[in-house]
């Protein structure tokens, strides 16, 4: 269960990396993205990414580096295919993922407890 | 070359993953399969299907390397060498053995293994006779065929011809961010860059990891340099000085009583509390040159060469050991290494490891099929394919369909070939390449839609008869598998069932497009008046 926090991270960073590009910000919100919420998304997907290398890392080191690379992508896996296959289903998408990473920080909060 | 620096990379680019591209797909279809290799091996052996898991694996290894040495000690007192391998996660099973002597012609001593259940160390049925996972592991450096020098110069030249086609795919790709999830469906070649350029930017740390470390691995055939020139005997040298070995025992003379196995364990466990003990080798037992080598699993540190401690056999005394903490150099070379096999990834990773693979597997299969297709794009109406066109057609069909095939067709003949077969392992692999040979033979007659669609269908069909031939010749099916919670040989018959499918779609889309290619009956009476 502890992997599941680096790897929910990974996720939220590649969607948002995903949600700064016009096209697939219009496909989950029906609208452009302002220039300010590209630059959110994008400070987002950047802090999420660096965050799950450092949790890989502190975990498990040099194991850790070559597990986060693994994360990527398959998270990036993930992603492309709702964008690009479940067009449909992009708007529950992200909210799972919002879900996955809130129960894994819980998780990972509680274990640290 | 050509006039710009990104016009000159593209064409450095395409021919030098166009030149080495099927030797390539076979390297990275054979190491995927690798990081699998000893769930390869326990599929490929039933007798061992239905051991269970130890509950306390390390704490039963002391008793089972005590009872290893008596029964060695009873069963072979002169053999030169003796090897007690313990069971590990992924290998269920325990070994005693000892090597017989050499026949004259013979470089290294074959073993008589007795192998283990070791939940009640009762002897396990004969093993079949097969090379399991190793086939696929040494095929990924080894060629098979090839004399072994000679394989694993070409995989390093074609290793070399990926890191330079990927790091000048990494500058022609102007937009890798900008169409990272992007992927657009049934436009010809179109559709192929798409996936080409996903496959290679979602796995790319794992490409240029898995490529270099790949080169590394071999670093020391290519570049023996630096060794020739310190050691007399050049590499051979190098390597004794930074293996630990024993000097001492090594030039003693005579016969002396082996010290008890139990002495030598208690100074393991003093030093390594917690050691996961994978193997002990006795070499010369009952000589005064006795050594016992006791090896130690790496577990999650970045390191391929098992952490060793050698004890001298008569006196019990540690003689050498590798060293706590590796050199700067040690280091880096022992973790490129273990980056590269893989083996101390635990479940996950080696998941990861896999899917790495794939990508790198589709990488290469749709660069080669995006060449032909482009090719074929650009010629005119009414004009004949090029000679160079068409073998690259056929090496295609030969390698990318051939190759899962050939793979089924290892598999089936695993569980079809007699127990009894002189030389079975021989006859499997000779399975695989005759098939692979039969595909290659199809593919340079006639290589057009169609027979990518009988080769889909033929694939399917092979893929689902895996799982289905594993059901009626042994006694677990997927289904057992699943409730007895055997997840490595579910996982096995699971993915053969996914391929298969996935193989399935393949051939209905190839057979709708050939369909809608053929004139219908209407047009063509249309045509005829």
């Amino acid at each position: 269960m502890i992997a599941l926090l680096p790897f929910s991270l990974c996720l939220v960073a590649f969607n948002c990396f995903a949600l700064a590009k016009f096209n697939h910000f219009k496909d989950v919100f029906n609208k452009r993205p302002t220039q300010q919420q590209r630059l959110v998304l994008l400070s987002v997907a950047w802090i999420s990414i660096l965050l799950s290398l450092l949790l890989c890392i502190n975990e498990l080191q040099g194991y850790g580096g070559l597990q986060f690379c693994g994360y990527m992508t398959l998270s990036a896996l993930i992603v492309m295919t709702f964008y690009s296959f479940l067009v449909r289903l992009t708007k529950l998408f992200n909210l799972l993922i919002l879900v996955i990473l809130a129960m894994s920080t819980l998780f990972f909060g509680l274990n640290g407890l | 070359m050509k006039g710009s620096f990104f016009r000159s990379m593209t064409w450095l680019h395409t021919w030098v993953g166009l030149l080495v591209c099927w030797l390539l797909y076979l390297i990275f279809f054979a190491g995927t399969i690798s990081f699998f290799r000893d769930e390869v091996s326990l599929w490929n052996q039933p007798s061992i299907h239905n051991i269970e898991q130890q509950t306390d694996r390390i704490g039963a290894q002391k008793q089972q390397i005590i009872s290893g040495v008596e029964y060695l000690n009873t069963q072979a007192p002169n053999a030169p060498n003796w090897r007690i391998t313990l069971p590990e996660e992924r290998v269920p099973y325990l070994t005693y053995g000892y090597a017989k002597p050499k026949e004259p012609e013979q470089r290294r001593a074959s073993f008589e293994n007795t192998r283990l259940d070791p939940n009640n160390m009762q002897p396990l049925a004969p093993f079949t006779d097969t090379r399991g996972g190793n086939f696929f592991y040494r095929l990924h450096f080894d060629l098979h065929y090839i004399d072994v020098k000679t394989a694993r110069w070409i995989v390093c030249f074609a290793s070399l011809f990926m890191l330079i086609a990927l790091i000048s795919g990494i500058v022609i790709h102007k937009r890798i961010f900008k169409d990272m999830f992007v992927f657009r469906a049934n436009k010809g070649s179109r559709s192929w860059l798409d996936v080409h350029n996903l496959s290679s930017v979602f796995a790319l740390p794992f490409h240029l990891m898995i490529t270099y470390t790949g080169i590394i691995t071999l670093i020391f055939m290519i570049f023996p340099y630096p060794a020739q020139t310190v050691y007399e005997n050049g590499i051979r040298g190098f390597f004794n000085d930074v293996s630990p070995s024993s000097p001492v025992t090594e030039s003693l003379q005579g016969t002396a009583p082996l010290v008890p196995i139990n002495t030598v364990l208690d100074q393991v466990y003093t030093k390594w509390p917690e050691a996961d003990i994978t193997r002990v080798i006795i070499n010369n037992p009952h000589k005064a040159a006795a050594t016992i080598m006791v090896l130690v699993s790496p577990g999650k540190t970045l390191r391929d060469q098992s952490p060793r401690l050698i004890f001298s056999g008569a006196s019990g005394e540690l003689v050498a050991q590798t060293d706590d903490e590796l050199t700067g150099s040690k280091a880096l070379y022992e973790s490129l290494n273990s980056m590269h096999t893989g083996r101390l990834a635990e479940p996950l990773l080696r998941v990861l490891y896999f899917l790495g693979g794939i990508a790198g597997c589709i990488m290469i299969a749709t660069g080669c099929i995006m060449w032909a297709k482009r090719l074929r794009e650009r010629m005119k109406k009414n004009t004949q394919p090029s000679w160079g066109l068409k073998l690259v057609e056929g090496l295609n069909l030969g390698t990318l369909m051939g190759l899962p095939l050939a793979t089924s067709a290892f598999f089936l003949a695993n569980r079809l070939l007699s127990k009894q077969v002189a030389e079975r392992a021989d006859k499997e692999i000779l399975a695989f390449f005759l098939t692979w040979l039969c595909v290659f033979i199809i593919a340079f007659v006639k290589r057009d839609k169609l027979q990518w669609c009988v080769m889909a269908a033929i694939n399917s069909i092979a893929c689902f008869s895996v799982p289905l031939v594993n059901a009626l010749t042994t006694q677990g099916n997927i289904i057992s598998y699943l409730r007895n919670e055997q997840w490595a040989l579910f996982m096995f018959d699971s993915l053969f069932l996914a391929i298969g499918l996935l193989f399935l779609l393949q051939t209905e889309k190839l057979r709708t497009a050939l369909q809608a290619k053929k004139p219908t009956p209407i047009n063509t009476q249309e045509q005829k008046v």
